[in-house]
């Protein structure tokens, strides 16, 4: 039954891509189908402990690799989460996709996805996880040059799956290491022996670290997710918002549990927890000054993982998962609804082009609000209690407290950048022709922002987290408002909120312009115009003039060359003349004689 | 029945010469070799029919022996006949030179199975020699371009290989005393055939050098991309997926086991060359700017990946250590490369039959125009940097596993560890080039050169799907092929 | 009665004519003739040294054995080389040797 997880995904898959390429209803039909199975079956093994036989994927000698199926209340936790969210934009692709003319491919890809993301959560050991982990890449890849022809979808495609092979070689280089030092691969088995010295262990899970800072899209590899946002819409929601962006976290929290949150407890720990809190408050910083409407989602996507990226450097690994759940939902919201603001506005995404969508677009509005409050973390959305839960484990770390500082700014920031996007697109009045003549989407795309609207509302409470989300601890109280971090998020989502209506409500141009956030700290630039055209492409130019010169030209031309001097030499001798060939060859058997007789 | 798969396709060649017809038989021919090599693979191990040996001089003992001597051959023998079958398909002869065409295609199979099965180490030399010649006739007779250059350098470089090989070859069995590999490696692992070290080493630099030519190892690599961009595509196909092998099978077959000591003299130096294979040759790479030389480049840069599990094996045998990985992820990368290399130019020679160009300049938006092409381009360009799912990442991850296998936490990272951890940021160059490609090739609007170019008929797909299926189950089961190993 | 030492003087004198014959001549069938000439001198030299190194009074067979073979092996020559000759007439119109030297490097 837990294979099913794996293989109903890829059975759609496959099935779309051999036979029903041409049949895109009953393609995508066999994608939600598939989904909603396996979405069914994760509930059904909720919070069990199976003991699933792997199957040996490579046998050498003593030596194995497994695939199999690690089946614990994190890993069913998150298929909850995976399944549920995916099972929800699948829905909503149906009308957002339906009239794409590939949207055979894309419904392939999508259950493509869906396999990739379950095998990684269900991974029970490194080399499976990054097999995966590359799987999710491409299906990544494929989604987000859906639209292949457009220059910049098929750039961005390429970016990101680049960017992530530059994690994934550290990530490779820590699988590595790591198996060297505990001796296994598999994640039950998992220990650190005694007389590692702090170094080499810190090295190892910072070379894994990697990784997550690809796939996760943190500092300095964060590129890649903003540019993402040129996959359809929905695909963000699913892959650059909820789930597989948050596969770095999972992956980090996973490693945590095997080998011990002790392994952390050095400046390995701390510089995942410090990356994170920079990632978080730079990408809030840049998101204050987006003008696209799914790529101000993507730097506040951007600055939540680095908040749970953080707590998992903090060893707070649950508050990270924790958020991760909760943002999965809420987050998913916030790209759908954004999805359905593009799809009503004929693919106007500039939110200076909107505005007063709330009274065009009441249910979409309203959900969009709920997902809103939640990511600000108002107290009584989900995002509050899993938020909470990191600021607390930031201000009672022993050298790091002063990432609360920064996690508290991040927390001000957030409501500043959304109430800007929700005041600008949602209220005031239409700025242009295409907001005017938006209108309600249809029930399959407003019934799943219904549903994840109520999740965005809920899923943050005991009740609910305790059974569904992963790895979750209850907090030791609720809604106390006295000590310093609930009062400080208060204050900072007031205040930032505030200040957000204040500046933005009814202005019909940005009146703040802070060019280094909006050109993003002029990393990307900086990334195109020094890295990949200096480093990378003219350095190679230099090696490949040096190939064609000194090894081909000097070396080999030089050779040949003198091959060819004694061959113009020697040329002369041949002078076709018969007799001289007959007088040489005379004249030669006369000193052989000569010199074997005398 | 070995000596069948030797035989067919040069049985196939003389009928051509004939008269037959030269498409035809060919394929028949390399239909029942792949019938054979498949019924080889199923049976090799409790059957005697897979050896035989035919005395051809007394003194000194000379036979023209075949046998799978381990899973090593039957693999290489199996990688051997699909391409080949692969690449008669889906070439296309110019008009009136199809007897050189077929024929010569033929003769370089027929002399890759020879090398790959014969356990002479005389046969094993000279089949592959006559494989090299026919290489050489179809680059300058039938290629495109730069031709004469480029069947030139290609000669004059493996000419040389092979000389310096020769020498190292003949000096290893003046003193062994015997052409017979086997016999070798037992008397060299039993301690009866004691080489002494000087000597070792001496014999290993022939042979590293030699062979290394042969398989474009750093700096000896710059025949290789010209050679293939210019070669009619049966014979890049053949020769970069099947033959270039040959110099890997040979150090992994020769050198290794007989040499272990003086392999590993030579350590460093090859760690040095591999990943200048890699870094050097991929950086080179990126900068390429038509697609068969970036192709042909490519592969020189993979050959990095397996010199490194040959690099690991050296390493660990000669220290006592044990290293079971290493072997096997050679073989399997072997394996993987051959099949994807040659799917890699088939499909080039597709881009370039239906838009007329490579000039990555002149492409673009193909995968509009040709979306079968593009799917399955866009899978073995995923295969050949390694995507899990495709054969390529099960013989990648364990080339460095192999690296890492006898990594000692407290003592630090050997130089082998150094070396694998510069191999895999090779796992990024190769992605940067490969999407490049990609990119400029198959996305992006419509160019005229693609606008109405053609997608793979029925018949097209054939050869593309014989490499396709292999490259997918043994990438989803590795231990189909490595079963074969033990 | 002619010595030994007589013998060897005629077929090195022919020898010499021969040898000049075909590094002088310029006509193909001269030289070829004087080829002939130099294998008959050879086969002088076989048949003295037959003679004269004989034992018991009879002469040494294996000298006359290898005239045979020599006189058989300069029948095929010939036929070979004059079809060659004739060919070559066919396809130059000259058997002069100053005017085949295509093979000049």
């Amino acid at each position: 039954m837990p294979w099913l997880l794996l293989l109903l995904p890829l059975i759609a898959a496959a099935a779309n891509q051999l036979y029903l390429k041409r049949n895109a209803f009953i393609a995508s039909m066999l994608s939600v189908a598939s989904v909603a199975a396996t979405f069914a079956i994760s509930l059904m093994l909720l919070g069990k402990e199976n003991a699933v036989a792997p199957l040996n994927w490579i046998a050498i000698g003593g030596f194995e690799i497994e695939i199999g199926l690690k089946l614990d209340q994190l890993a069913t936790g998150m298929m909850v989460v995976v399944t549920g969210v995916g099972l929800l934009v699948h829905v909503f692709s149906l009308a957002y996709m339906a009239d794409d003319s590939a949207k055979a491919r894309f419904f392939t890809c999508l259950s493509l996805f869906m396999f990739s993301m379950t095998g990684i959560v269900l991974a029970s050991n490194f080399i499976m996880t990054f097999m995966f982990w590359e799987l999710v890449g491409l299906s990544s890849y494929l989604l987000i040059g859906h639209w292949y022809q457009r220059e910049s979808a098929a750039d961005a495609a390429k970016k990101a799956f680049i960017t992530n092979r530059v994690g994934d070689f550290g990530f490779m280089i820590g699988i590595l290491m790591l198996w060297g030092i505990t001796g296994t691969l598999n994640f039950d088995d998992m220990k650190v022996p005694a007389g590692i010295s702090t170094g080499v262990l810190g090295a190892a899970l910072l070379c894994v670290f990697c990784g997550a800072v690809g796939k996760s899209a943190q500092m300095p590899l964060h590129v890649w997710l903003p540019d993402a946002m040129e996959g359809p819409t929905p695909v963000s929601a699913l892959i650059h918002a909820a789930t597989m962006v948050a596969a770095g976290v999972y992956m980090l929290f996973r490693l945590q549990l095997s080998i011990g949150s002790d392994a952390f407890d050095n400046f390995a720990g701390d510089t995942i927890a410090i990356v994170g809190g920079i990632t978080a408050l730079c990408a809030a910083l840049m998101a204050t000054q987006q003008n696209d409407i799914k790529r101000i989602l993507a730097y506040s996507t951007l600055s939540q993982l680095g908040y749970m990226i953080m707590a998992v450097g903090l060893l707070a690994g649950e508050a990270g998962m924790f958020h991760l759940f909760t943002h999965a939902w809420f987050k998913a919201l916030l790209f759908l609804g954004s999805g359905a603001v593009i799809h009503a506005c004929h693919h106007q995404q500039d939110i200076w082009q909107m505005g007063g969508l709330l009274k065009k677009m009441p249910i979409t509005g309203f959900t969009f609000l709920i997902g809103f409050l939640a990511l600000i973390a108002v107290p009584g959305t989900a995002g509050f209690f899993s938020k909470e839960q990191i600021l607390e484990a930031a201000h009672h770390h022993d050298r790091l407290s002063w990432l609360f500082w920064v996690a508290a700014t991040v927390a001000l920031l957030t409501p500043f950048y959304m109430t800007r996007l929700f005041a600008v697109a949602f209220l005031g009045k239409q700025r242009s022709k295409d907001a005017d003549h938006a209108h309600e989407v249809g029930p399959l795309m407003f019934l799943p922002l219904l549903i994840l609207a109520v999740l965005g509302l809920i899923a943050g409470y005991p009740f609910i987290a305790e059974k569904l989300a992963p790895a979750y601890e209850k907090p030791a109280h609720l809604f106390h408002f006295s000590g310093l971090v609930p009062i400080t998020s208060v204050v900072a989502v007031l205040v930032g909120l505030v200040a957000g209506l204040v500046v933005y409500l009814g202005k019909e141009r940005d009146p703040i312009s802070v060019p280094l956030f909006r050109d993003r700290f002029r990393i990307d630039a900086f990334y195109d115009g020094v890295l990949v055209r200096y480093l990378q492409d003219a350095f190679a130019a230099i090696v490949h003039f040096f190939d064609e010169f000194l090894i081909s030209g000097l070396i080999v031309g030089g050779s040949a060359r003198i091959a060819e001097g004694f061959g113009g030499l020697f040329r002369r001798v041949q002078g076709g003349n018969l007799q001289g060939y007959a007088f040489a060859f005379g004249i030669g058997v006369i000193l052989v004689i000569y010199f074997t007789a005398f | 029945m070995l000596a069948l798969l030797v035989i067919l396709p040069l049985i196939a060649f003389i009928a051509i010469l004939a008269g037959a017809p030269a498409r035809k038989s060919a394929v028949a021919a390399g239909l029942a070799n792949l019938a054979l090599g498949l019924w080889a693979a199923a049976t090799w191990e409790n059957s005697d029919h897979w050896s035989i040996s035919l005395p051809v001089l007394e003194k000194p003992a000379l036979h023209l022996a075949f046998a799978f001597t381990d899973g090593m051959s039957v693999i290489m023998v199996l990688l051997s006949v699909l391409v080949t079958l692969a690449a008669l398909l889906s070439g296309k002869a110019p008009e009136g030179r199809e007897t050189l065409y077929y024929g010569s295609s033929l003769l370089i199979s027929a002399g890759a199975i020879g090398a790959f099965a014969a356990t002479d180490l005389f046969f094993f030399y000279a089949f592959h020699e006559l494989a090299l010649i026919p290489t050489f006739v179809m680059i300058g007779l039938l290629g495109r371009g730069d031709r004469r250059d480029a069947a030139w350098k290609i000669t004059l470089y493996l000419g040389f290989g092979s000389i310096i090989l020769l020498a190292g070859l003949v000096w290893l069995a003046n003193l062994a005393g015997t052409f017979d590999i086997p016999t070798m490696v037992r008397a060299a692992q039993e301690g009866s055939l004691s080489i002494d070290p000087a000597t070792q080493k001496s014999i290993a630099a022939l042979l590293i050098v030699g062979f290394g030519v042969l398989v474009s190892l750093f700096p000896f690599h710059s025949w290789a991309a010209p050679a293939y961009a210019s070669a009619p595509a049966p014979t890049a196909m053949l020769h970069a997926g099947v033959l270039k092998k040959f110099g890997l099978y040979g150090l992994l077959r020769v050198a290794l086991p007989i040499l272990p000591d003086g392999m590993n003299a030579w350590l460093i130096p090859l760690l040095v060359l591999l990943v200048g294979n890699i870094l050097w040759v991929g950086l080179v790479t990126i900068s390429q700017k038509r697609l068969d030389l970036m192709l042909g480049n490519s592969s020189v840069m993979h050959m990095g990946y397996i010199f490194l599990a040959i690099a690991a094996l050296a390493s660990a045998t000669a220290t006592g250590q044990s290293n079971p990985l290493a072997q096997p992820a050679a073989v399997l990368l072997m394996f993987a490369h051959g099949i994807s290399i040659a799917m890699l130019f088939g499909l080039a020679d597709r881009i370039e039959r239906n838009t007329g160009t490579l000039e990555l300049s002149d492409l673009g938006g193909l995968a509009k125009s040709a979306p079968g092409l593009a799917f399955l381009f866009g899978m073995v360009a995923m295969a050949s940097i390694g995507l899990p799912g495709l054969a390529n990442f099960a013989g990648e991850v364990l080339v460095f596993l192999s690296a890492f296998k006898n990594y000692d936490p407290a003592a630090g990272l050997a130089p082998v560890q150094v070396a694998g951890i510069l191999a895999i940021w090779g796992v990024v160059i190769s992605a940067v080039y490969m999407l490049r490609a990609y990119r400029r090739v198959f996305h992006g609007p419509s160019v005229p050169s693609t606008e109405n170019a053609s997608d793979l008929s029925f018949a097209d797909r054939l050869p593309v799907l014989l490499l396709a299926v292999p490259l997918l189950v043994v990438g989803i089961y590795p231990n189909l092929l490595l079963s074969l190993l033990k | 009665m002619a010595s030994l030492h007589d013998y060897l003087l005629v077929s090195g004198l022919l020898f010499a004519i021969g040898l000049a014959g075909v590094v002088l001549r310029r006509n193909i069938i001269v030289m070829f003739m004087c080829l002939e000439l130099m294998l008959s001198a050879a086969n002088l030299t076989l048949v003295a040294f037959s003679r004269f190194n004989g034992m018991n009074g009879l002469p040494d067979y294996n000298g006359q054995m290898l005239v045979f073979f020599v006189i058989t092996v300069a029948a095929a020559e010939v036929s070979v080389g004059l079809a060659i000759i004739v060919a070559l007439y066919r396809a130059r119109q000259t058997i002069h040797t100053d005017d085949l030297n295509s093979l000049k490097g």
